[in-house]
Order: C-alpha cells, then sequence, then structure tokens
C-alpha cells in the first residue's frame, strides 16, 4: 500500500469542484431515480451515462457512483413509505421501514435508512481500499459448485423471514422459485408454462411482480380497509429535530450496520451476486443473531439498518473485481467498466502496477459518492417524510398509476403492466390468508441463479450431485445454510411460545 | 363461532386450492420437450419445485386438520379469517371493483394512453374511497400522471404511450 499515493489520490478528489460538483449531481438523480418504483440504479447509471461522454475519467466515475450509490438509499424511500421498493435492493428495507413508518416514524426510519447506508457504504469503500485484491482472489475462486451453494445459503434465509408458519413461508418460496422457470429454458431453450404467450418467453420480469406484491397489492387491501372504516390516516406528528439518527439509536444498530456492511461487501464482490441477495442475507443473518427476534419485521431500527448497510456496501464489494480483475460485480460496474474502457483504461490486475493512482481515485470517489449521498439525504428527509401525511385517499390512486407506469417502463411493454396487476391480486390474497410474500421475493431473485448454477455444475460432472464435496468453499455455504435453517427454525419455536405466553398473560390481566 | 369460520379452516382450503394447482404445474412440465444426454432436463427444477410445493402443503393441510380436531378458544388460528365474500363485505366488493379497475387499466393503456387512462382511474379510486372535492379529484388525477409522463418522457427518455392524446406529445415536442 502507498500510503502517500493514497493520500494524495483522496486530496485530488475531495478539492476537485468539477468531481464534487459531478458527485453531488449524481447523487442527487440517483436518490430521486431509486425513490421511483421500478427505476433502478442500473437505469439510472445507463441514462445518465452520456453525460460523462465529454467528462475527464475521475468526474464521469464520480457522476456514475454518485447515481450508484445515490439509487440504492433512494429505493428505500418508496419501500419505507409506500410499501414499494424503488429497486430490488431495497426490497427487504420494507420488511421493517414500513411498519416503521405505519407506527409515524416514517422520519426516524428514512434517517435510519441514509445513515447506514452511508456507513454501509463506507465500510464497503474501506473494504475495498485495503482488501481488493485478496477479496477478489477468493471471489474468483467460485465455481458453478460455489454459486448454487451460495444460492441455497441465500435460500436458507427464507425460514427466517416466514413469520409465525415456516410451512407457509416455504410454499411461498417454492411458488416463487417456480415462477422463475417461466419462459425459455436457459441451458437448453425449452418453452416452460409460456402457453404460447410470446411476452412470457423470456420469463416474468421482476420489477412487475414486486410492484405487483407489495404496492398494487396494498392498495387494493387499503381502498378495502378504508371503506370497512378500518384504515388510520398517519397525520405524521413526527416532528424531525435532527435529520441523522439520534446516539441512542445508533448505539442500537450500530452491530448491524457493521455486519450489514461487511456481508454487502463480501456478496457484492462475487460476480452475478449484487444488493438485491445481500440485503435478504443480512437481515436473515441479523435476526438469527438478535436477542429478540420476534420483534424483526414489526418496525425495529435494526431490520432496517441490517438491510441498508448491505446494500450500499455491495456498491464497494462490486468494484473489487471490476479493478482488480476487470471483471464487473454487477450490472452497474459493467456500465462503469465501458466509462473506463472509453477513457482508454482497462482494468484489471495490471492496473494496479501501471494505474495505481487511478485506482485510489476510485476509492476515494466511492467514497464522497457516499458522502454525497448523506448530504442529499439530510436534505431530502424532512421532505420525504412528508410524504405519508398526505391523505390515504389521495395517496392511494397516485401510489398505483405511478406504480404501473413503473411497471411498464422496465421493458417498455404493456404485459408488464398486466402481469403486476395480476401479482397485485395473488399478493392481496396471500395477505388476506397470511402466506408471507417476502420468501416469493427471495425465490425470485435466487431461482435463476440457483436453477443456471446447478444444472451447470450437474452437465459439468455428468449428472453426480456429489462431486460436490471437491468443493470446500461450497460445502462451507451449505453448512452455513443448514445451521441457519436450524437456528431459524429453534428462533421461530422461541418466537411462538413467547407470543403464546404474552397472549395468555394479556388474557389472565382481563379476567381479573 | 363455527369452525368453518376460523383461520385453521381457511388455511384447510386454500391449501387444498393449492394442491390442485401443484397438481396441475406439475402435469405440464410432462409435456417439456426432453434433451438427450443432458444430466438436468428443463423439466427437472420446475418438477422439484411443484414437489417441494406439494410437500409443504400436505403438512399445511394435516396441520389444519389436527388443529380443526383438537382446537382451543385461545388458539390464534380459531380466530375468525379474513372475509372474501364479495356480497356480504362492502371492502371485498371495493377491493373487487379496484381489481377490475386494474385489469381494465392493463387492457386500455396502450388504446387510451398512460395519462388518459390513469386520470380515469385514479378519479373513479377517490370517488369510490370517499374523497368528495371535485377540485382535488379534478387537479390531481390530472396533474399527478401527466407530470409522470412528461418526467418519464423527458427527461428519462422512456416512450409512454399517449394513446388518443398523441397530439400533446407532438406538442411537447415542437416545443
Amino acid at each position: 500500500m502507498n500510503w502517500g499515493l493514497l493520500f494524495e489520490s483522496y486530496g485530488a478528489v475531495f478539492f476537485n469542484p468539477q468531481v464534487l460538483l459531478m458527485t453531488l449531481i449524481g447523487a442527487t438523480g440517483g436518490v430521486l431515480l431509486g425513490a421511483i418504483p421500478g427505476m433502478t440504479a442500473t437505469m439510472g447509471v445507463a441514462l445518465l451515462i452520456p453525460f460523462s461522454f465529454g467528462m475527464d475519467l475521475i468526474p464521469s466515475i464520480g457522476l456514475l457512483l454518485g447515481i450508484y450509490c445515490g439509487g440504492m438509499y433512494g429505493g428505500s424511500i418508496s419501500a419505507i413509505l409506500i410499501h414499494a421498493p424503488g429497486t430490488p435492493a431495497a426490497a427487504a428495507t420494507l420488511l421493517d421501514g414500513y411498519p416503521m413508518c405505519q407506527k409515524g416514524q416514517a422520519g426516524r426510519a428514512l434517517s435510519i435508512a441514509m445513515f447506514s447506508s452511508f456507513c454501509g457504504g463506507v465500510i464497503g469503500a474501506l473494504i475495498m481500499t485495503f482488501l481488493s485484491p485478496l477479496v477478489a482472489d477468493v471471489a474468483m475462486e467460485f465455481t458453478s459448485a460455489e454459486m448454487l451453494m451460495l444460492a441455497v445459503f441465500g435460500l436458507s434465509v427464507i425460514v427466517a423471514i416466514s413469520g409465525q408458519s415456516i410451512s407457509k413461508g416455504l410454499i411461498s418460496a417454492f411458488f416463487g422459485m417456480l415462477l422463475c422457470t417461466i419462459g425459455m429454458d436457459p441451458t437448453y431453450s425449452a418453452k416452460r408454462y409460456t402457453f404460447g404467450v410470446k411476452p412470457l418467453y423470456s420469463g416474468l420480469a421482476f420489477i412487475p411482480v414486486l410492484i405487483g406484491l407489495f404496492a398494487v397489492a396494498e392498495i387494493i387491501a387499503g381502498v378495502e380497509r378504508i371503506i370497512n372504516g378500518e384504515e388510520k390516516q398517519e397525520t405524521s406528528n413526527e416532528k424531525i429535530k435532527e435529520v441523522l439518527p439520534d446516539l441512542k439509536t445508533i448505539m442500537q444498530i450500530w452491530p448491524q450496520i457493521i455486519s450489514g456492511g461487511i456481508i454487502g461487501t463480501f456478496i457484492g464482490a462475487i460476480p452475478g451476486a449484487g444488493g438485491d441477495i445481500a440485503v435478504f442475507v443480512s437481515y436473515g443473518f441479523n435476526k438469527s443473531f438478535s436477542k429478540y427476534p420476534e420483534k424483526w419485521g414489526t418496525g425495529i431500527p435494526q431490520g432496517v439498518a441490517s438491510t441498508e448497510s448491505a446494500n450500499n456496501g455491495c456498491s464497494g464489494g462490486a468494484m473489487i473485481p471490476l479493478l482488480s480483475l476487470g471483471v464487473p460485480g454487477d450490472a452497474v460496474t459493467a456500465i462503469i467498466l465501458g466509462a473506463f474502457i472509453m477513457k482508454g483504461i482497462q482494468p484489471g490486475p495490471t492496473m494496479y502496477f501501471d494505474k495505481l493512482d487511478t485506482v485510489y481515485c476510485v476509492f476515494a470517489a466511492l467514497m464522497l459518492a457516499n458522502l454525497a449521498m448523506l448530504i442529499v439525504g439530510c436534505a431530502g428527509v424532512r421532505f420525504f417524510a412528508k410524504i405519508v401525511s398526505v391523505e390515504k385517499k389521495i395517496l392511494y390512486p397516485i401510489i398505483l398509476v405511478i406504480s404501473l407506469l413503473g411497471a411498464f417502463s422496465i421493458n417498455k411493454n404493456v404485459f408488464d403492466v398486466g402481469v403486476c396487476v395480476v401479482f397485485g391480486i395473488i399478493g392481496w390474497l396471500m395477505n388476506k390468508y397470511e402466506f408471507p410474500l417476502s420468501p416469493i421475493l427471495l425465490a425470485l431473485i435466487l431461482g435463476p441463479m440457483c436453477e443456471q448454477n446447478f444444472v451447470r455444475f450437474m452437465d459439468l460432472n455428468g449428472g453426480n450431485f456429489m462431486a460436490i464435496t471437491g468443493h470446500p468453499i461450497a460445502i462451507g455455504f451449505f453448512v452455513i445454510a443448514v445451521g441457519t435453517v436450524l437456528f431459524s427454525i429453534y428462533n421461530q419455536q422461541k418466537i411462538n411460545k413467547r407470543e403464546a405466553a404474552a397472549k395468555a398473560a394479556a388474557k389472565a390481566a382481563e379476567g381479573k | 363461532m363455527k369452525k368453518t369460520q376460523t383461520k385453521a379452516f381457511a388455511n384447510l382450503v386454500a391449501a387444498i386450492i393449492l394442491l390442485v394447482f401443484e397438481i396441475w404445474a406439475y402435469v405440464q412440465t410432462l409435456g417439456f420437450k426432453i434433451v438427450k444426454k443432458a444430466a438436468v432436463q428443463p423439466a427437472t427444477f420446475p418438477q422439484i419445485m411443484c414437489i417441494g410445493m406439494m410437500v409443504f402443503t400436505v403438512i399445511l393441510i394435516i396441520q389444519s386438520l389436527l388443529k380443526l380436531k383438537n382446537m382451543k378458544e385461545d388458539d390464534p388460528l380459531a380466530e375468525p379469517a379474513a372475509s372474501i365474500n364479495i356480497f356480504k363485505n362492502k371492502g371485498v366488493q371495493a377491493a373487487a371493483f379496484v381489481i377490475v379497475l386494474c385489469i381494465a387499466y392493463a387492457a386500455l393503456f396502450e388504446v387510451l394512453g398512460y395519462v388518459l387512462v390513469s386520470a380515469v382511474v385514479a378519479a373513479i379510486i377517490m370517488i369510490l374511497i370517499g374523497k368528495r372535492d371535485a377540485k382535488q379529484i379534478a387537479l390531481v388525477s390530472v396533474l399527478v400522471p401527466l407530470a409522470m409522463w412528461l418526467v418519464f418522457y423527458k427527461l428519462l427518455t422512456v416512450n409512454i404511450p399517449m394513446g388518443v392524446l398523441q397530439p400533446l406529445r407532438n406538442l411537447i415536442d415542437m416545443i
């Protein structure tokens, strides 16, 4: 590590007005785009990359990283406020963020999300700065066996997010995995469950399903509640004195922030795995090791912190294989790779020898992007928090038309609007009969990764699944997955017992 | 309360409906293309998923039957199940109406265009859930879709169908 050059590069980035301005513009655009359901950080980067053509490398990377980090946080805004994650990476944030909003703590949830995103991003940037060659070496050991078991490990979190009934959670998860098989088989191009409907050949798009299950289902249920007189209007009496969480809250959430940041960075460093997987792994991990797992999902700050630090930790993680190996960790870094190549720089192992100053400038730009995201977030918290005090009778129709537009905009396809509506109905019915929706989401994210790597692994090993024993990292993931499942079952039983005891105590008190 | 109105009974009914769906989904996989010499067939993964679903659905059926047999009053599953009776529950009627509206929205999205169909649907829903201020209804239902269309079309360069309001796009393009 060349410390002198590192400090010099940080200085060159942090005291360059053009880089500062571009990063701030990027973060603002990212937060706003991320907050619109259906607009992902990837789309934001793809849309705004033409603006970086005429700039030098570092300001353009600052702009793109600003969008990336801002988009990651922006996705949580709609997840917390309207139960519709703006981006797939914010999908787990709604588990505790939305209940916090319903409790009248929208501003607090937003500030926790913002602070955790910032800290997660900083953890990712620090790990990237000091450990990138090492992490990249481990990540590049991943073959189909490791990827398969990583997906299995991710799926093991389902038990933790299933709620009271594990059977219902697993039914939801298998249903989600079955949905992933709709369309052409990725290996042999065989049609599956397409029924001659051409738009189904490419499978179900993730975002319209996500918007349908959460946003549209919530609107249908909200209308039902209003008519039955069960809907409460949040008046947002919450007074937001500080835009950042107070010291007491920070003391509560720091373990989740650190573990989430580390999990996010590591998962982000694995090509093909991104924030959408990291958030669930972090949520499941932190819930399993919580002293009060029964409170997770009811609106606690730790739930928001664990997911938001993980998804921004991913931004640093995804840059690791890009810089050290020239392999993008996710779709956004693939676009950033394009920006490097356009400027005549080929990221890869030689970059650490030939262009070490550029590598350090990228580290600094990522740190700056997280700082810019924090500044934009702080400026917007009060405004965003006001959204919940809009009358529900006005808010629901607005959310509906924005959500359906978000579903359309992904592929510019009306069929996706129909898919969104169908999954809105399914989500409404599943909510009514207490089938958890989050396992479907996780299954939709991990299903394709699971199947593709399963098929690849079996083909490479002549159908011998036991060949997996020759992959120690894969076995490690499998053991952790089994441990997570057993621990989550034990935890759930503990939760059910505690809840039953609390109910019995309440009944006894009523009797007296 | 009758056992047929409890959550346990609702679980049983839901599980039976799911089982029928799972059997149908499994039968469908039998018609998938067979690839010679492939270690994993295109039907293998969906079949594993169907079987997984069936296993846990059967577990849910058994759990529900056992609960119905030995149900205690304070059991969480002895609580009344949510209603989907469209004839008795006004909330369900309204929800069903919103579903019909959403289906119509998807069907007419391309023909009438985003702005018009969104304005009509938003206005109908507002009236349905008790909003009576005509000015507010008109303003919100027209301005929000229009603003969203402008953001997507002009800033994000996403082409949104305008249907019968195509001249509006031409006008914006000219400006």
